[in-house]
């Protein structure tokens, strides 16, 4: 029986569409994940701010600028003024510097871009995480070599989850750590 | 002897919530077997709606604007963080600051305190350390975050030019005015103010008629005491009136009096009133409420007798005469012709209970306290003063403290001979300082047509009103949460107002307009001109009355940050009773003419100040459940005499004065009486209370009426027509079938008689639902597990909890319709029941919110695991997971569940919730629901994950009580606990397994974490 044009196409021509069409998709999503999730994302700042300098070699503490990492769900952006203590005197005519101080001195809005963010559906608090003794590098990879911050980590559930519940392997070093909470109101609410 | 209205106490009660319920309307049987209302689900009609809005239209622009440059820009741009530039000390971005000031709502100046979040107010609860809050506040005390960021405010000063409002700058305001004021040419000035509690304010108010001496000043309140102050004063002589120690008092005797909901100092009233309902103690006041309507108080009252108020002379000269010819009291007055017998059978009061009365009322001498209506007449106060004084109730009056006044009110006769002045031309000027006169004013003085006479009429206002669209000038005036101030209300100390936020827009605070018009320059306006008024007044006058050791400077920022200043002026005390008052009770018995209305502040509104607040029109009414309405409330026999049901429209005939209004049929209100709320019925007010129910001030008159708030020999009038009056709480009915079984088997109220309970401790204890099997396994909850308690005894159903938790969780405000098709979003409601008849029910309340079941009929339900359970017991509820399908609330038992049928805030009044001023209202910690998501009662998850936090930090373990539920502190009675089940020392565990406590639809086995404490009722069970 001479093969018509249908069988050709059914047989033939639909499989393969289907095949490549899933098979791209599948490529596509998987290498794309990361990505999607925004790991790598990493913006320019009005200011060339590097935390390489001040968090890495000049060993400043993170929370002498992230004031409220220890107290509350934000870790804060400072204030320019917590930048002028030092920049009033230190390194004054370096061209960010001088960015940075016409800023303080004029009062115009600062807008650093955003690099890590969580969904606003879920409430993720920082004290909780800083006072169990989880180091800021756990979630926001190693900031102290990094000249322009960038997102390391993905920010999903299942990243989330993944240190909850497996916080002996992911945080080796705190000693008796337990599982973090998994009830949908820990983050949710 | 064998009274009816006994007989049906003593039955099972058969419980009900509407008259359609209990005479089992034949539609209304239809409907209650659908889960949603009528339309609920159904789109809406957008042929009915109006046409694309400016407003939307400008939003849609925008939004497709935003989706094109979306489609061009970074998809990984997340926004931008905005750093400070200098940060406030005080600030954490994420953690509440807590300030202490005084509630600027009315007059009873209680303290609160005010949570903001990075700046602005979101949530106002009662200073603990205030005498008189003492950490509670009331409805309009805690919605008040609604008025402050109302998108309608005033925004800059405006002038009438040709008959329209045009806006204009403060300093061409000031300079006209001020050259207004210096060339008033021998004409009066007159300033016109709500009650003046503030000393300093008042001492502004001095200064301007030092300066400007043509001025006078009329301080007017609708709602007042001053019948029950002229009365004290003629008995004891005495400006101090008395505040009474409810907690102290056995036996309440309140005679049409509303003290525990509508009257003036609510908050305190409650308070100590619930002290004396203590199930842990086993201690039990008992209250008898003698009224007209069915008020809050009647509704909690132990016994309940239905008299006409213009009734009320007789019944306390009855009362006189009974304990007379028994030798309880000494016979100071003529009481003779005032037979309590024959008044029983007059107006069908039940014998037995006026025996109990006189009976409790002898053996209770000392521990007793009579207590009647502000709107009742004079001779009522005195009569009930000499009662209270023979039967040596005074001693509950509290010496220690008593209530003074800044500035005295003006009386009625005041308020007319200044429309008389006003008419005659011979006042030049009327500032409206923060009161509205149009609206509030008598109708019979005509003060709209008066007002047409003066030359210059300015209005100092927060938003738009009756008084403001009437004058040349209105100057917008700060809100109570950017102002200064100081009140004095009571001997023994002082309260302090501090602002909270900077203005929200070009306005000032009053003081500071009339302080700069002092001084006759229009450039003198600075922001902190009253402030420095304020401080050095204290530093002055105050501070050296104080005997304080701490300099001045320390003593001031203690003073604000306390919110409340000790100081030793003390109470006189009571004085010596006067006899001679007693020459006004006549002992003539008035023969009763036609019916009599009664007006009555409004629950929510107040006398209207409130209207425009939409947390407060949409809360119901603590009694019908009407929302969004006011109406002429009257019994099932006046209604039938002349021919009404409810929705029928009246007309109301008051000494040729009209009013047109929808009747509701109110189950125990009594006969031939109407009993009508105002604050409703605004114009030019801001578009939520505009439209919202009618102007019942038309009737309301400075002259003949028995008091201005009382009228007899009132006519009406059926005319054609029906309005919708929406009652919140039909949305899930019982069936005929239902409402046999509830008491018994549901056990959805279950109740009891003190004695009974004294006799046997045990006496609700059902056996029957504790050994329900259930097919799932159990789950051992050892480790922390919430819990709530909610006792019954304490609850007076006054819907604090309520607005609370709207302010708490970001709950839209719907609408009057949306509420009318069972959509309004409130997670907690307050549930009431009658049971008994029709004429004479008895009244359950019980606040009903998510249950947090252990075995959730909600959670096994939904498809998509949006609802689930916690470690600790509650009951989850995941927005972004939910898809909306609604089984979860088809399953609840407890109907506790709300759907977001639509965006509310963007449905509601043409998106006035979506305002960009109302974003700041928001509580940051709870989500705003959006369309299509179920949502309910989280227990306040987010005060728990903080409480969490915080214990976190201290490295300490979290207990029970170190959570405080909103509900629960906003309960000015302490009715609601909420802690861990499991920890023995907690005080929930004392109520979670207290012989009374039940779970509400036991037998099915759902395990509710909510128990209720069961209602006991201190009446005579010997007949039983």
């Amino acid at each position: 029986m001479k093969a018509s044009l249908l069988d050709y196409l059914l047989r033939t021509r639909l499989p393969v569409t289907i095949f490549v069409v899933a098979a791209s998709f599948i490529i596509t999503f998987f290498a794309s994940r990361a990505e999607r999730d925004g790991v790598g994302y990493t913006p320019d700042q009005p200011i060339n701010y590097s935390h390489k300098l001040h968090a890495g070699e000049m060993q400043i503490d993170c929370q002498y600028c992230h004031v409220a990492v220890e107290k509350s769900r934000h870790a804060m952006v400072p204030a320019i003024a917590t930048c002028m203590n030092c920049h009033k005197i230190a390194k004054k005519d370096s061209p960010e510097i001088i960015k940075l101080a016409e800023y303080y001195n004029s009062g115009k809005t600062l807008m650093w871009k955003r690099v890590h963010k969580v969904p606003d559906y879920a409430y993720f608090n920082h004290s909780v995480h800083v006072n169990k003794g989880i180091e800021c590098e756990s979630c926001h990879g190693e900031i102290k070599q990094m000249e322009k911050v960038g997102q390391m980590n993905s920010f999903t559930m299942r990243n989330c989850l993944s240190c909850h519940r497996n916080s002996h392997e992911r945080l080796p070093y705190i000693k008796d750590v337990k599982r973090g909470p998994e009830d949908c109101y820990t983050c949710h609410r | 002897m064998s009274d009816p209205k006994d007989e049906v106490q003593n039955q099972d009660p058969n419980y009900w919530r509407s008259f359609e319920e209990l005479y089992s309307d034949p539609k209304f049987l239809k409907e209650i077997n659908n889960e949603f209302k009528d339309g609920a689900d159904e789109a809406p009609d957008t042929s009915k709606m109006s046409s694309l809005s400016r407003r939307k239209f400008f939003a849609l622009l925008g939004a497709s604007a935003a989706v094109a440059g979306a489609a061009c820009s970074d998809y990984q741009d997340r926004g931008e963080i905005v750093p400070y530039k200098d940060k406030p000390e005080e600030i954490t971005i994420g953690k509440a600051n807590y300030y202490a000031s005084t509630c600027g709502g009315c007059s009873s100046a209680c303290g609160i305190l005010i949570k903001t979040r990075e700046g602005r107010p979101i949530k106002v609860d009662g200073n603990p350390d205030h005498p008189v809050s003492r950490g509670k506040i009331c409805s309009q005390g805690q919605a008040a975050t609604m008025s402050l960021y109302d998108p309608e405010r005033l925004k800059t000063p405006r002038q009438k030019i040709k008959n329209r409002f045009e806006d204009i700058n403060w300093q061409q305001a000031d300079s006209e005015i001020i050259e207004a004021l210096s060339n008033i040419g021998g004409k009066e000035i007159a300033i016109i103010t709500n009650q003046i509690i503030s000393p300093t304010e008042n001492r502004v108010l001095k200064d301007f008629v030092d300066k400007y001496t043509a001025t006078r000043i009329y301080s007017f309140e609708q709602f007042n005491e001053s019948v029950r102050n002229i009365a004290w004063q003629k008995c004891y002589n005495s400006d101090e009136f008395p505040i009474i120690k409810w907690d102290e008092a056995e036996v309440v005797v309140s005679l049409d009096s509303d003290f525990l909901g509508a009257d003036y100092n609510r908050v305190e009233n409650t308070r100590l009133f619930s002290e004396g309902k203590d199930v842990i103690n086993k201690n039990f006041n008992r209250l008898y409420s003698v009224e007209s309507d069915l008020s809050l108080t009647g509704m909690n009252a132990d016994y309940r007798l239905m008299l006409r108020a213009d009734a009320q002379y007789a019944f306390v000269m009855g009362i006189i005469n009974e304990l007379q010819s028994k030798n309880v009291i000494n016979n100071t007055v003529n009481a003779s012709s005032f037979n309590l017998s024959k008044l029983a059978a007059d107006f069908g009061l039940s014998e037995k209970i006026l025996n109990y009365l006189i009976n409790d009322l002898t053996n209770k001498k000392g521990k007793a306290i009579v207590y009647a209506g502000n709107h009742l007449p004079e001779k009522v106060h005195i009569a009930v003063n000499l009662l209270n004084e023979e039967l040596g109730n005074s001693n509950l009056y509290n010496t220690k403290q008593s209530r003074i006044t800044v500035r005295k009110l003006s009386s009625l006769n005041d308020i007319k001979k200044l429309a008389d002045k006003m008419n005659s031309g011979n006042v030049g000027m009327v500032i409206h300082y923060g009161s509205n006169p149009v609206y509030n004013f008598p109708a019979d003085i005509n003060y709209a047509d008066a007002i047409q006479n003066v030359d210059k009429v300015i209005t100092l206002a927060e938003t738009e009103n009756e008084s403001a669209n009437v004058s040349n000038y209105v100057l917008p005036i700060n809100n109570t949460f950017e102002a200064w101030g100081d009140a004095k209300t009571r001997t023994g100390f002082y309260s302090m107002q501090q602002p909270v936020i900077a203005p929200l827009y070009s306005t000032r605070q009053k003081e500071s307009i009339i302080l700069s018009w002092i001084n006759g320059n229009s450039d003198s306006n600075k922001e902190n001109l009253y402030h420095k008024y304020l401080m050095s007044n204290w530093e002055n006058e105050i501070y050296p009355t104080l005997n304080s050791r701490i300099e001045f400077k320390k003593f001031w920022f203690g003073a604000l940050h306390d919110g409340v200043v000790r100081s030793n002026d003390t109470s006189t005390g009571n004085g010596s009773f006067n006899y001679a008052a007693l020459s006004g009770l006549t002992n003539h018995q008035n023969k009763m003419k036609g019916m009599t209305v009664h007006i009555k502040e409004s629950y929510s509104l107040r006398d209207g100040r409130f209207a425009n607040n939409g947390w407060l029109q949409e809360s119901p009414h603590p009694v019908s459940k009407v929302t969004w309405d006011n109406y002429a409330a009257i019994s099932t026999t006046t209604a039938k005499k002349i021919n009404v049901k409810k929705d029928d429209i009246i007309e109301i005939k008051v000494n040729d004065r009209l009013l047109t209004i929808p009747v509701f049929v109110q189950p125990g209100h009594a006969d031939d009486s109407i009993t009508i709320e105002t604050g409703y019925g605004r114009t030019n007010s801001g578009s939520v209370s505009e439209g919202a129910g009618f102007n019942a001030n038309t009737i309301f008159s400075s002259s003949g009426g028995i008091t201005p708030w009382l009228y007899e020999g009132v006519t009406v009038k059926k005319l054609t027509g029906t309005y919708r009056l929406v009652v919140a709480q039909t949305i899930y009915d019982f069936t005929e079938e239902d409402k046999k079984d509830i008491p018994e088997k549901r056990g959805i109220i279950k109740e009891g008689t003190v004695e009974q309970y004294l006799n046997d401790p045990h006496f609700l204890n059902d056996k029957k639902h504790k050994d329900l099997k259930s097919v799932n396994p159990p789950i051992p909850y050892d480790g922390l597990k919430w819990g709530m308690s909610i006792d019954l005894n304490k609850c007076l159903g006054c819907s604090e909890c309520f607005v609370a938790c709207n302010v708490e969780n970001n709950i839209p405000v719907v609408g009057k319709e949306e509420v009318d098709k069972g959509r309004e979003m409130h997670w907690l409601r307050i549930d009431r029941y009658y049971s008994g008849t029709a004429e004479d029910p008895k009244v359950s309340v019980q606040p009903m919110l998510c249950q947090h079941c252990d075995q959730a009929p909600c959670e096994t339900v939904c498809p998509v695991l949006a609802t689930t359970h916690s470690a600790d017991g509650l009951n989850q509820m995941v927005y972004n997971r939910c898809v909306g399908v609604r089984y979860c609330s088809n399953n609840c038992p407890y109907k506790v569940r709300r759907f977001n049928f639509f965006n509310f805030r963007d449905s509601f009044n043409d998106s006035y919730q979506e305002s960009p001023v109302f974003a700041l209202l928001h509580n940051p910690e709870v989500t705003v629901r959006s369309r299509g998501v179920m949502e309910k009662c989280t227990f306040c998850i987010q005060r728990i994950a903080e409480a969490r936090s915080d214990a976190t930090r201290e490295s300490r373990k979290m207990i029970g009580e170190d959570v405080h539920t909103a509900c629960q502190d906003a309960c000015v009675t302490n009715a609601i606990h909420f802690g861990d089940i499991n920890d023995e020392n907690g005080e929930l565990y004392k109520y979670r397994n207290h012989e009374l406590g039940y779970h509400v639809l036991e037998e099915l086995n759902t395990k509710p974490n909510v128990t209720y404490i069961a209602k006991l009722r201190n009446t005579h069970s010997e007949e039983a």
